[in-house]
């Protein structure tokens, strides 16, 4: 065992931070619910970020995980996970069209990234279709979660080719892996920002960071969301489906508890749009019931732990 | 990242697992029924860590020159996780191993690492740790246990309570004040349990039959050469040598085991089948998976050679929060068996997560020391 990333996993990480810097941090009063990150996008492409899982080793899919949580940390939001660690996974040979958006039938919700262009990969339950979302009609969904969200209008699942060899569960696998990466970043941040926060209000003559009963939770966050991290980690590295579901389930617990407990600690200032606190903490909202809840991905680490 | 054991950790687990199927008797788990601080199992603990010591096995972390094997903290941490994955057949003799032994080395006069060190590495000798007192718990700098200068060395009068193993031990690693200044007033002694005025009482708990005791030291006298390090320089001896020991033993293992036990048992009982029960399982399993690796992470940092951070906090308080979640699961889901008792391994698990948030310091105070030192809050009042 060894904890430290490897040599090319710290370079790629400082590159992609570098990258993700260059794209600016949380503006001041900013008046709308989402941050853009379709050229922070681009520049990910451009420069080969995607393709770090490809080759489906261990390190790469760690790497993979990386730059998730590395684009995860920005305000923007940047579709990552599905085109770094998703689909590198499940069609390792194939180049499709970015962004790549994940979804499941029944297709009548919202779904996060949809959009004109790029690809849905979809879970239809019994196999996996790439669907060209240029021959498709979607409807762009107007929602407070901090991502851009669409639905489909017209679509011709039918007719779409289905990935060869690849079963639902196992873009369900990566799928929990991408998004348990992506809730340990952003509540990550979500709590960095809360302790700022409490150590610079004062109420009762004292930072209202000193009151143990703050402190407590706010620690409670920082052990849930070790525990994401690492497992995440964990997950991408074993490929393993039960891992996967694991992280999956403690990410999302965490999800819930950190968005709770961030935006109790802002008080009325963390729901304003002039505090950048809600671009990751409705991010993680949103996160936290992708593919399901906690619930659904313990039972289904139960089942595939204990079979 | 690497989340593999190498080959020599694998082997050496392995090991531990051939020796605990050799050597552990038929009838341990209704013996002992998991508690290691059973009278069975400190008696066992005297035939089973010569056998350990005689294989490499007892101390592989310790440097050769003292008898160790001088191998990384992992070897250490896995033998710990076999060990209690089963209920700890080195009952209390574990303490050394991880500790008292170190604190010898680093702070024992040449004449105190003779008397102590190799009397270890023949694994039949137990320690217990006299830190509690009635008045002094998760405030241990109140302790007023006292030892009074006299012509020859000390005398020692107070009481400690809460302590392990003290009615089967040999020895106690015993903090008392010798001067009046809170932290700085505190001296170590080894203390021999057969020293006139010690009277040991056991507590009856649900905890196990030797897990509590009480200690009372009555004029208790000692030579000077009891005293590890300098005088009124004990507080500063115990941060450094229990630092590592915040993340606690591995005790997540006999939780792990308990957890899958209860499973094997629903299944078989057609009571595994709906979601609810799987979740919860599920859940409890998760949290399990998260704390060990974590407690994975912190070993790690001691491979690499790094003093001891936070994370140490944050991994021990995983660990409660997990243990807390299997009792719960074993609460709901296996009631009858928890309340006929006649299931060692279920029975011992639920007693032993009971403990988890206060055993080797409460989980508040490990929430209050991640709170200062990772998230850098202000102190409180």
């Amino acid at each position: 065992m060894d904890f430290d990333l490897t040599e090319d996993q710290r370079a790629l990480l400082t590159a992609v931070e570098r990258l993700v810097e260059r794209h600016g941090g949380a503006p001041a009063g900013a008046d709308s619910y989402i941050l853009s990150g379709a050229e922070l996008e681009r520049d990910l492409e451009d420069g080969g970020y995607y393709d770090v899982a490809r080759g489906q080793d261990a390190d790469g899919a760690v790497g993979a995980a990386l730059l998730v949580e590395a684009v995860a940390r920005s305000p923007r939001a940047a579709e990552v996970g599905a085109s770094a660690l998703v689909a590198p996974k499940l069609a390792p040979t194939l180049s499709l069209p970015r962004p790549i958006i994940l979804a499941a039938t029944p297709l009548d919700g919202a779904v996060r990234f949809l959009g004109s262009r790029g690809t849905a990969v979809i879970d239809t339950g019994t196999d996996v279709r790439v669907l060209d979302l240029s021959t498709c009609r979607t409807a762009a969904v107007d929602t407070p979660f901090a991502y851009p969200f669409g639905r489909f209008v017209d679509l011709d699942l039918k007719n779409a080719p289905v990935l060869a060899d690849v079963a639902p569960d196992l873009m369900r696998q990566w799928w929990r892996v991408a998004l348990a990466a992506e809730i340990g970043a952003v509540a990550q941040v979500a709590l960095d920002m809360t302790v700022d926060y409490v150590k610079a209000r004062r109420q009762f003559n004292r930072p209202i960071g000193s009151f143990q009963a703050i402190q407590h939770r706010l620690s409670e966050c920082a052990t849930m969301i070790h525990g994401t991290r690492i497992l995440a980690r964990r997950a991408a590295w074993t490929g393993d489906g039960a891992d996967a579901a694991f992280a999956a389930a403690h990410a999302k617990e965490t999800a819930a508890k950190v968005h709770y407990d961030t935006h109790q600690f802002h008080g009325a200032m963390g729901v304003t749009l002039e505090h950048p606190l809600h671009f990751w903490s409705y991010r993680l909202k949103c996160l936290q019931g992708e593919m399901g809840g906690y619930m659904a991905h313990a039972k289904e680490a139960a089942d595939a732990f204990w079979p | 990242m690497n989340f593999e054991w190498t080959e020599g950790h694998r082997a050496f687990r392995q090991k531990a697992k051939d020796l605990l199927a050799e050597h552990l008797p038929a009838d341990w788990a209704a013996q002992t029924r998991y508690d290691q601080g059973s009278i069975y199992a400190a008696n066992f603990s005297r035939k089973f860590c010569p056998i350990l010591a005689r294989e490499g096995m007892l101390l592989p972390h310790w440097p050769r020159e003292f008898g160790g094997s001088g191998m990384d903290p992992f070897y250490h941490w896995i033998l710990g996780e076999e060990m209690a994955a089963v209920g700890e057949p080195r009952s209390y003799q574990y303490m050394y191993c991880n500790w008292v032994g170190p604190a010898i080395m680093a702070y024992g006069t040449e004449a105190q690492k003779q008397a102590h060190l190799p009397r270890m590495t023949t694994g039949n000798v137990i320690w217990c740790q006299g830190f509690s007192e009635p008045s002094a718990g998760s405030d241990l700098a109140a302790l007023s246990t006292r030892a009074e200068r006299t012509a020859n060395g000390y005398v020692i009068n107070g009481s400690k309570i809460w302590t392990s193993g003290a009615s089967v031990a040999d020895f106690c690693f015993l903090l008392a004040r010798t001067g009046d200044k809170r932290n700085s007033g505190i001296s170590v002694f080894l203390l021999p349990m057969d020293t006139k005025g010690i009277d040991v009482r056991v507590i009856k708990t649900f905890m196990g039959a030797t897990a509590f005791h009480e200690v009372f030291l009555t004029d208790v006298e000692v030579p000077e050469s009891a005293r590890l390090g300098e005088e009124n320089r004990g507080w500063q001896i115990v941060r450094h040598v229990m630092y590592n020991e915040r993340i606690g033993a591995p005790r997540y293992m006999l939780t792990l085991n308990a957890l899958d036990h209860a499973v094997a048992l629903l299944k078989a009982k057609n009571r595994f089948g709906d979601d609810m029960t799987r979740m919860r399982a599920g859940r409890a399993r998760g949290a399990l998976n998260a704390a060990r690796t974590l407690c994975h992470q912190v070993i790690g940092e001691r491979v690499k050679g790094r003093p001891p951070g936070p994370l140490t906090n944050v991994a021990r308080y995983a660990v409660v929060m997990a243990d807390r979640h299997v009792a719960e699961f074993i609460g709901d889901y296996l009631h009858e068996e928890l309340v006929t008792n006649d299931d060692p391994l279920i029975a011992a698990a639920y007693r032993r997560t009971g403990s988890t948030g206060f055993a080797a310091g409460a989980a508040e105070i490990q929430l209050n020391l991640i709170s200062r030192d990772l998230l850098q809050l202000p102190r409180e009042g």
